[in-house]
């Protein structure tokens, strides 16, 4: 249990500058996430906390306490690796209670029973103790891997990309036991993945990072909702948002979102927000990208109002549901449609944008300035940090 | 006309295993019978070991038939050397020649089989914009991306017209992204081509994707070779029921049971109970276990008036796009999507209401789909 900051951290490999002045709180009993693209420096970060790589410059707390010149072995952190890392010539057992009998945790073998049960009880693997690590399947090695993590009562429980290398299914049924047990670790957890549904699921708070840097930090509805940039909003969500770029055209007080779609000018009216129009005004906002969600786009095979027309470029399944992309000339439109729809490619489709469902991008900086329903969105997600 | 067809297709690799290992399981591939209709986009699914890509392979000759027939279009292929069967190949990895520009390697079969150069270059014009590769025409293998290579494999795989075009995972080298905008662009150049397709995935979602039919295969055996609606609607058995869809389909051990005339789907050792469909009367019986199945869209929250029984969520996430609950049933866990906006946490009382009429009946012991008497 502590609480783990990390202040203006610095790490460069030779010419690379992999980590550019990281600064990160994390609470006690949070479950952090770090999340970004390959590359970003999210196992850095990971590896400076477990005291695997030393940063440059910058300070690493545990508990207000300076760690920077604290070896591995005494941060007393447990690490859960994406290739399980399992000795292969022991049992499930004997991994779980390896750490146990070292010389710098030495316990009783009794004490080391019971805690080993204890854990195997929780990954409910109590029925694989006996077991070689051969003899698992690659989600049995995680939970084992998971497993031997938990015997200790660790500061923080660092966890690169844990389920990284299962399958789509198995990874999903993991997130969602990791999600159930989340509650009984009762220890500071540090989760890096790559995977937007994992880093919704299980975070309290979410760091984004992208080139060493931090993007974002916030709760998921929070980066779901108020996305700092075009980026962040690229990241969140399958299939991807929507960036359309156009002019807010204002006269008289009412605005218009003037855009292009293969050719033909289209000017939608933005229902009245004030603050929205007020935030707008404010920073002289004129070209603009607006972000809007697939789920909020619609459609009809026939012409209707307030829908304008263009051709379907391509309609597939993505399980529960599918997309359809309309295209829309330099890019695609993308919403939500129900499977089996008698679709051709390049027949034609009427779409309309639920604006006031959009979000508004500098169209210069990528930057975010505003989006519809922006106070009721921060009441909301307040009120689930609250909770 | 029919553009592949399979007879009784076995495959038996004879060096395979120890002897005394070699007992009923020894096919890779056991009594194979398909017939794609010219034109159509057929996907082998399955998972890996399960014989898809060895019958692609005896599809494209590169590979002994141990027994059975094959036909593409309507020539028996069996005693065919591969190059005499008129087919594309792409697969996994992309096999370019690295002295060769791009150029070179999608015109590369058109030399070989000594095409007159006025015709090669026509055709290689013609392909390059389809495939998006004409801007990258004169570069080395070296100096593409993944997608590129896989764009450059493909358009090599299709330029001499083939009547049948054989992909084995052409997307499991890309990463997510590369992959999903891959899938949309192959769906479109086989709708303009309009070859024959067979395309070979372990990814039920790119088989759901793509393909006009979907081959699912399992231990070399077929399990059912049909539409992607039907096979996510109607699956015949339980292997099907859960490989198509994410997440799969909630599948529960259950303990039918009766009450004033109505039967009910009853768990071990939790309260739930589900209406029995009017239809199943005929096959089910006080008593009687099976297992049930249900996709997670079609268990449902119910509102304030609602009649479900509560239940105690397990697991909730947030997920942006939709949010998925988890309810324990025994020790299985039941879950259900929603787009509901509603936040929740673990242990917050909901009302489960199930769409009974999509409750699927398996048998315990074979997994084989119950059906209702006709």
């Amino acid at each position: 249990m502590a609480r783990i900051q990390l202040e203006n951290v610095k790490k460069s490999f030779g010419r690379v500058q992999a980590l550019n002045g990281i600064d990160i709180d994390v609470k006690d009993k949070e479950f952090f996430v770090l999340f970004g693209p390959a590359g970003a420096g999210k196992t850095t970060i990971l590896n400076c906390i477990a005291g695997i790589s030393l940063p440059e410059e910058g300070v690493i707390r545990f508990n207000d306490e300076i760690v920077n010149l604290v070896d591995p072995a005494h941060r007393n952190v447990a690490m859960v690796f994406e290739n399980y890392a399992l000795y292969p010539q022991m049992t499930v057992y004997d991994n779980m209670a390896a750490a146990l009998r070292s010389n710098l945790y030495k316990t009783d073998e009794a004490t080391i029973k019971e805690k080993v049960h204890a854990a195997a009880r929780m990954m409910k693997m109590e029925n694989l103790l006996e077991r070689l690590p051969s003899q698992l399947s690659n989600g049995q090695k995680q939970r084992v891997a998971m497993g031997r993590a938990l015997v200790r009562t660790p500061n923080v429980f660092l966890m690169d990309e844990p389920l990284a290398h299962l399958d789509a299914k198995l990874r999903n049924a993991m997130r969602t036991e990791l999600k159930e047990m989340q509650a009984n670790l009762g220890s500071t957890c540090i989760y890096v993945t790559h995977d937007f549904m994992e880093a919704m699921a299980l975070g309290d708070r979410i760091a984004i990072i992208n080139q060493g840097e931090i993007v974002q930090i916030g709760s998921g509805d929070e980066i779901y909702y108020m996305p700092c940039n075009e980026f962040v909003a690229q990241l969140m969500g399958d299939p991807q948002i929507n960036i359309i770029p156009g002019r807010i055209k204002e006269e008289k007080g009412n605005c218009e979102f003037c855009f292009e779609a293969g050719g033909q000018k289209i000017a939608v009216p933005m229902p009245e927000d004030r603050e929205l129009f007020e935030k707008i005004r404010r920073t002289g906002l004129q070209n603009a990208d607006m972000g809007l969600r697939p789920q909020n786009v619609k459609y009809s095979f026939a012409p209707e109002k307030g829908y304008f027309r263009t051709t379907v470029y391509s309609y597939e399944s993505i399980g529960n549901k599918s997309v359809i992309q309309a295209d829309c000339g330099d890019y695609q439109l993308r919403m939500i449609a129900p499977n089996g729809l008698k679709i051709q490619i390049d027949q034609d489709i009427y779409v309309q944008l639920e604006v006031d469902h959009s979000m508004f991008f500098d169209q210069q900086t990528k930057e975010y300035v505003s989006r519809y329903d922006e106070a009721s969105i921060k009441a909301f997600a307040a009120e689930q940090e609250v909770r | 006309m029919a553009g592949l067809t399979l007879k009784n297709v076995f495959k038996r690799y004879e060096n395979s295993g120890k002897k005394k290992n070699r007992q009923q399981n020894d096919y890779a591939v056991k009594d194979l019978n398909l017939v794609c209709e010219q034109g159509e986009f057929v996907a082998f699914l399955g998972p890996s070991g399960c014989g898809k890509t060895t019958t692609l392979r005896m599809i494209a000759g590169l590979e002994d038939i141990t027994k059975g027939e094959i036909y593409i279009g309507d020539r028996l292929v069996n005693h065919l050397h591969p190059k005499d069967r008129n087919i594309g190949l792409a697969f996994e990895d992309y096999a370019m020649y690295p002295p060769l520009d791009v150029y070179g390697n999608v015109a590369f079969n058109l030399r070989a089989k000594g095409v007159d150069k006025g015709e090669i270059d026509r055709r290689v014009r013609e392909i390059a914009p389809l495939m998006q590769i004409d801007d990258i025409l004169d570069k080395m293998p070296v100096k593409l991306s993944g997608g590129q290579k896989q764009r450059v494999n493909i358009a090599r795989a299709i330029i001499r017209e083939p009547e049948l075009l054989l992909m084995d995972e052409p997307l499991s080298h890309l990463d997510g992204k590369a992959r999903q905008s891959m899938r949309v662009e192959i769906k479109r150049l086989i709708n303009k081509i309009k070859c024959t397709t067979v395309y070979v995935t372990h990814d039920q979602l790119e088989a759901m994707s793509l393909a006009d039919k979907i081959a699912i295969i399992n231990f070399g055996v077929l399990q059912q070779f049909g539409t992607p609606a039907e096979v996510y609607d109607d699956p015949v058995n339980e292997f099907v029921a859960s490989f198509i869809g994410e997440p799969p389909m909630n599948i529960l051990e259950t303990t039918i049971i009766k009450e004033d005339g109505t039967f009910f789907f009853t768990f071990a050792n939790s309260n739930l109970k589900i209406a029995v469909p009017g239809r199943y009367y005929g096959v089910v019986s006080d008593g009687f276990r099976c297992k049930m199945g249900v996709r997670p869209m079609d268990v449902l929250v119910g509102g304030d008036g609602s009649k479900g029984t509560p239940e105690e969520i397990a697991t909730f996430e947030n997920l942006g796009d939709e949010r998925r609950i988890g309810i324990r049933v025994g020790d299985m866990l039941l879950m259900l999507i929603t787009e509901d906006e509603k936040r929740y946490r673990s242990g917050d009382i909901i009302k489960l209401e199930v769409r009974e009429e999509k409750t699927h009946l398996f048998d315990i012991e074979t997994g084989n789909r119950i059906r209702e008497l006709a």
